[in-house]
């Protein structure tokens, strides 16, 4: 018997709503026009201050969508993620940002120049949001989320969030495992200015949904996006002791 | 309707993968048995599955023990009726 279980989460995600034309004018600011010089000062900054090194940028699909999903312990990450990957990738990227930093409004800003934001609350309610996302990944765009749902207090790997692999199976569309390196090191939580040092941003290998789709057919839902998010886990965890990409 | 209260005990043990004798009908599944709250979600997804009928996700911060469970199918399978 089918334990397919996806039609009640498709419907939770609204999968199958059209998006509407222009919805990702939603996520886009004025603040955007100070794009460029925010990312020319960080290029700088990333060649000297940082000493940043790019890894596997050739294993990012050619063209979205696609879900990038790296560890986080610092508020360095995103930006070092959206200088590694240039701007052209950079203006299609979608990046959910959790609430608590979303709503202080110095932040914000900051996030609103440097990327294209959508607020999650991931604690309470983050349907909402991954139902925006699935309108993102349908219109072409693609999203940046933090399988860990908050930065790392330690440095180490928290657990993945199966929200993840539900965005990624239910929208058919690739996730490209990132593990950023040194940024911790660099500007931990709590503090709010970097330390210069050494940040390794590295690119593993797409996890594809084929083999995932097809399992939806006989296991129920919720253990298919658990196992796509355990093989991220173990991409990204792979990554960070230094091992070769898998 | 301890029928129903069976076939619910049995699909909810399934998916929490708790074996039923092992499942307090009163105790918080979420805090209890450490399951995360999408799995509760797929809870819901089951029931919507099983009886055909159209639970609300808000539902899911409804339930949090077996006989809450069990109490919201009894609701929604009466109302469908």
């Amino acid at each position: 018997m089918s334990e397919d279980t996806s039609a009640y989460w498709r419907k939770l995600l609204r999968v199958d709503e059209p998006a509407p034309e222009g919805f990702l004018k939603e996520f886009r600011s004025p603040l955007e026009m100070f794009r460029p010089l925010f990312f020319a000062i960080i290029n700088l900054l990333c060649r000297s201050y940082f000493r940043v090194k790019v890894a596997g940028l050739e294993n990012i699909p050619k063209t979205p969508p696609y879900i990038i999903a790296p560890n986080h312990s610092s508020a360095l990450d995103q930006t070092m993620v959206s200088y590694a990957i240039g701007r052209e990738r950079r203006e299609q990227l979608y990046t959910l940002a959790v609430k608590h930093f979303y709503d202080r409004p110095v932040a914000r800003i900051f996030m609103k120049i440097a990327a294209n934001v959508m607020r999650i609350d991931s604690e309470k309610d983050f349907f909402p949001a991954l139902q925006a996302a699935v309108k993102v990944l349908k219109l072409g765009g693609s999203i940046y989320i933090n399988p860990e749902g908050t930065r790392s207090q330690s440095g180490e790997l928290l657990p993945f969030r199966v929200g993840v692999g539900m965005l990624a199976v239910e929208t058919e569309v690739p996730i490209v495992p990132v593990y950023i390196e040194g940024t911790f090191k660099s500007m931990p939580p709590g503090k709010y200015f970097p330390k210069p040092g050494k940040i390794t941003v590295n690119f593993g290998k797409p996890i594809y949904m084929d083999e995932y789709i097809k399992r939806k057919q006989t296991e129920m839902a919720y253990d298919v996006y658990k196992a796509v998010t355990d093989e991220l886990f173990k991409r990204v965890s792979s990554m960070k002791i230094g091992k070769k990409d898998i | 309707m301890a029928e129903l209260e069976q076939e619910i005990k049995a699909m909810v043990s399934k998916i929490i993968k708790i074996d039923e004798s092992k499942i307090d009908p009163d105790a918080n599944i979420f805090s209890e048995y450490g399951i995360d709250s999408l799995l509760g979600v797929e809870i819901l997804a089951g029931l919507d599955k099983k009886y055909g009928i159209d639970v609300p996700e808000q539902k899911v911060r409804e339930i949090k023990t077996l006989n809450d469970i069990v109490k919201l199918a009894r609701e929604l399978i009466s109302k469908k009726a």
